[in-house]
């Protein structure tokens, strides 16, 4: 039984991951490549006899040692030495992907071109002639439509005739002119004699190459400085004979290859069709609309995503608060079980799974919305209308749609930060996330404009939604220039043709995201309200004051007089707010209105599953119907707050020191469920900044705010 | 005359990419090199990036960059 190792390459949009999808389905592992947050699918299956370890590399125009995702490819393919690569072309744009092609050829590994979206190219009138193609490489070259799965057995066919005689599929070396080749025998000579060792490492001819362009990466690795005798005397070879610099001319020769391959192999019937994408630009791109369509299709996502999300969230969240906790509680109490067990069972446990399973329709309607604009094409005009905008704040034209889908839920944010080509671009934007304000701070909002300014609430409202976002911008300025120091990456974007995403890919992509929310963050998430059950009810049956929570609120409360609210009872209120902001409403209300216990009758069970499923339909019917009401915001709607709790209030806060909280309930801790996710993408160090920079951030500005006032008379 | 200069459905060739490193580099494996003719197709909504056609597909750059690319009109 034989076992191979295969590696997928080819230009972003070249439909490798339908491809990819359509080969390994349901064997895909998602994970990261390591160190970075950049995507690594992974794969093992069976064909016929052979076992295949399939290792998707990042989507690249090239193997430069300049991005991110070029340095992982081509690492991967020097290092691990996968037995055979599969080249994805878009076959609608030969030149343009050949060339990739050929940087691979220069590895000396077995290549199997895939000559995807092949219908597309028929249909525009393109004729390739395969046969021709493998010739002239000495490769493998199928046909592929990896939307309708054509082609998929023909390339694994031709990986397993790879497998058993590779050396028969050893890619040509394609000359690249007398000069280089003179220069390269010098180079390979000089390696020979001095560093013998390095020819079992590197593929030999892929090494020469690099050392004549000096690349940084391969001179750092080999601890060659590129001023060897031979280096120097290769080098010296080409530029008597060039101006320009070897990597540029390198450039151009490979380009000029894969021109000529595309000249011999590439045949165009009636060139002059009606192409549809240039069709759709003229309108989605036009001066005039381009703004409007783009904020329209904005404003569709976030009511999908929000408004047709919320009653199923609801719907979860009402079945884990009513019937299942009631269910556990009977059951614990048949057992005899104490007070203090059933309640951490409820209140711990089962809500702990609750605070996850709530995210999963707003996540799972993000990414799946995601996808269909990534995959559509949209995506790439929608940076390209957004980025004059975005780029004066040093943002990617990108970053507009993560920052805001902030404003219905930060959480999404971090998965949709996932469309942006940098690592660098996905952290900054994260990280600028949280101030944007989120709806489950709006019910903290009213609460205190209820007691506090009845009068302007209007105003207050805005003028905190305007605060988080200035904050963003400030906050994404010092990152700009500090933990981000460095050139800002270029913004060279391909716009691909539209294209109509597959209903496959559309559901893998979604379930893998979720999958990896509800592993990933969800563990986390669930842990930390089990903790957050001992603080707030240990030891057990005291006052609320003489609890853990409460005894922590009294030690930090004066973290929060200079504020103008250094009491324990908002200090708990604030602890507890990580959980999620809105729980600062619940816990102030359990503080200064305590509830009195009353026993509920229960339904029968009967009675309760009728309900559970009619609920369902309820919530079917209720998430089409916000969809096609008008901006209803329903996402945004709060219950009516008891006028007890806020006249309580009034006697603690002052108009001042209550919009001093307010600001920092803006500002302070994203809630767990964002940290957790936060981790989940980019790691504890990227989570530990976000931590200092939103516990420092809003105690200054909540600070500035308090005393500010006050100097001004305003208390 | 400068690529950020040109005209939207302006025909040109490229002469020269006036940057080092990874950034030529960048535009260079993207297909604009030396000689290569191109036309600009679009500008977006608030006046950058802009939308050129090279090697028969569509590529977006800020005019920052297109100020550092040196072309001559044929058309």
């Amino acid at each position: 039984m034989k076992r191979i190792k295969v590696a997928v390459a080819g230009n972003p949009n070249s439909g490798k991951s339908t491809l990819i999808n359509a080969i390994a389905g349901t064997h895909l592992h998602v994970g990261n490549w390591p160190g970075v947050t950049v995507e690594k699918k992974t794969a093992t299956f069976k064909f016929d006899d052979l076992t295949i370890d399939l290792v998707d590399l990042p989507g690249t125009y090239s193997l430069s040692p300049y991005t991110q995702e070029e340095i992982i490819a081509r690492d991967f393919v020097v290092k691990e030495k996968p037995d055979v690569i599969i080249d994805v072309v878009d076959s609608t744009n030969l030149e343009r992907n050949l060339y990739l092609t050929i940087q691979l050829l220069e590895l000396g590994i077995p290549v199997v071109v895939a000559l995807n979206i092949y219908d597309e190219a028929k249909k525009k009138g393109y004729e390739i002639n395969t046969n021709a193609m493998e010739q002239l490489l000495d490769i493998k070259v199928v046909p592929t439509v990896a939307t309708r799965k054509e082609g998929i057995k023909e390339l694994l066919q031709a990986i397993k005739e790879i497998a058993n005689s590779p050396d028969k599929f050893r890619p040509r070396i394609l000359n690249y002119g007398a000069d280089v080749e003179n220069a390269l025998k010098i180079i390979e000579n000089g390696i020979r004699q001095s560093r013998k060792e390095l020819i079992e490492i590197y593929p030999i001819r892929w090494l020469c190459l690099k050392l004549l362009e000096e690349d940084e990466r391969v001179l750092k690795e080999t601890g060659f400085t590129g001023e060897e005798e031979f280096l120097k005397k290769a080098k010296s070879h080409i530029l008597k004979a060039q101006e320009e610099d070897i990597e540029s001319m390198l450039a151009e020769i490979r380009y000029g290859i894969a021109h000529g391959i595309t000249q011999e192999v590439l045949r165009k019937k009636d060139g002059a069709r009606i192409d549809l994408t240039q069709k759709i630009d003229k309108i989605v791109l036009n001066r005039y609309l381009g703004i409007p369509i783009f904020l329209a299709i904005m404003w569709l996502a976030f009511k999908l995503a929000f408004d047709f999300s919320q009653p199923f969230s609801d719907w979860i969240d009402g079945l884990i608060s009513g019937p299942i906790k009631r269910w556990a509680t009977v059951g614990l109490n048949a057992l005899n079980s104490p007070e203090w067990l059933v309640s951490l069972v409820t209140d711990g446990i089962i809500a702990g799974v609750g605070a996850v399973l709530v995210f999963v329709p707003l996540i799972g309607i993000i990414m799946f919305l995601m996808t269909l604009l990534e995959g559509s094409g949209y995506m790439a005009r929608a940076a390209f209308v957004m980025d004059r905008l975005m780029h004066s704040i040093g943002l990617h034209g990108k970053s507009f749609i993560p920052l805001i889908l902030g404003f219905g839920c930060n959480v999404p944010s971090i998965y949709a930060t996932r469309v942006l080509e940098t690592e660098r671009d996905r952290k900054l934007t994260a990280m600028i996330c949280p101030p944007i304000s989120c709806s489950a701070r709006l019910p903290v909002y009213v609460l205190f404009i209820g007691a506090f300014f009845p009068a302007n609430g209007a105003t207050v409202l805005w003028s905190l939604y305007i605060l988080g976002i200035i904050m963003g911008i400030v906050v994404g300025f010092i990152l700009k220039n500090t933990l981000f120091k460095g050139p800002t990456p270029p913004f060279i974007m391909e716009l691909p043709p539209y294209r109509i995403p597959t209903l496959r890919d559309l559901r893998i992509h979604t379930w893998q995201k979720l999958k990896h929310f509800l592993i990933k963050a969800g563990t986390f998430i669930f842990a930390s309200s089990i903790v957050f059950w001992f603080l707030l009810n240990t030891p057990y049956g005291v006052e609320k004051e003489n609890s853990y929570l409460g005894k922590i609120g009294q030690t930090l409360s004066p973290v929060f007089k200079p504020l103008g609210f250094g009491n324990w009872q908002a200090t708990s209120a604030l602890i507890t707010g990580v959980i999620a902001k809105e729980v600062v409403v619940t816990t102030l209300a359990e503080i200064y209105v305590p509830e009195k216990k009353e026993e509920k009758e229960q339904p029968a069970f009967s009675e309760e599953i009728k309900n559970i499923f009619a609920g369902f339909v309820s919530a079917v019917g209720e998430a089409f119907h916000n969809v096609f009401s008008g901006f209803g915001i329903s996402a945004w709607e709060t219950e009516e707050q008891p006028g007890e709790l806020q006249n309580k209030l009034q006697t603690v806060f002052t108009p001042l020191s209550a919009y001093a909280f307010l600001v920092f309930v803006l500002l302070y801790l994203p809630c767990l469920t964002f940290v957790f996710t936060l981790r989940a993408e980019f790691g504890w160090k990227t989570l530990g900044w976000v931590l200092i920079i939103y516990l420092i951030l809003p105690w200054i500005t909540a600070f500035v705010v308090y005393q500010g006032g006050r100097l001004l008379g305003l208390e | 005359m400068k690529l950020s200069e040109l005209k939207v459905g302006q025909k040109a060739r490229v002469l020269s990419i006036n940057i080092k490193g990874a950034l030529k580099r960048r535009l260079m494996d993207m297909g604009v090199l030396d000689g290569e003719p191109i036309i600009v197709e679009k500008v977006a909504p608030l006046g950058d990036p802009i939308d050129i056609v090279v090697k028969n597909y569509h590529l977006s750059l800020r005019k920052s960059e297109a100020e550092e690319i040196e072309v001559e009109v044929i058309e």
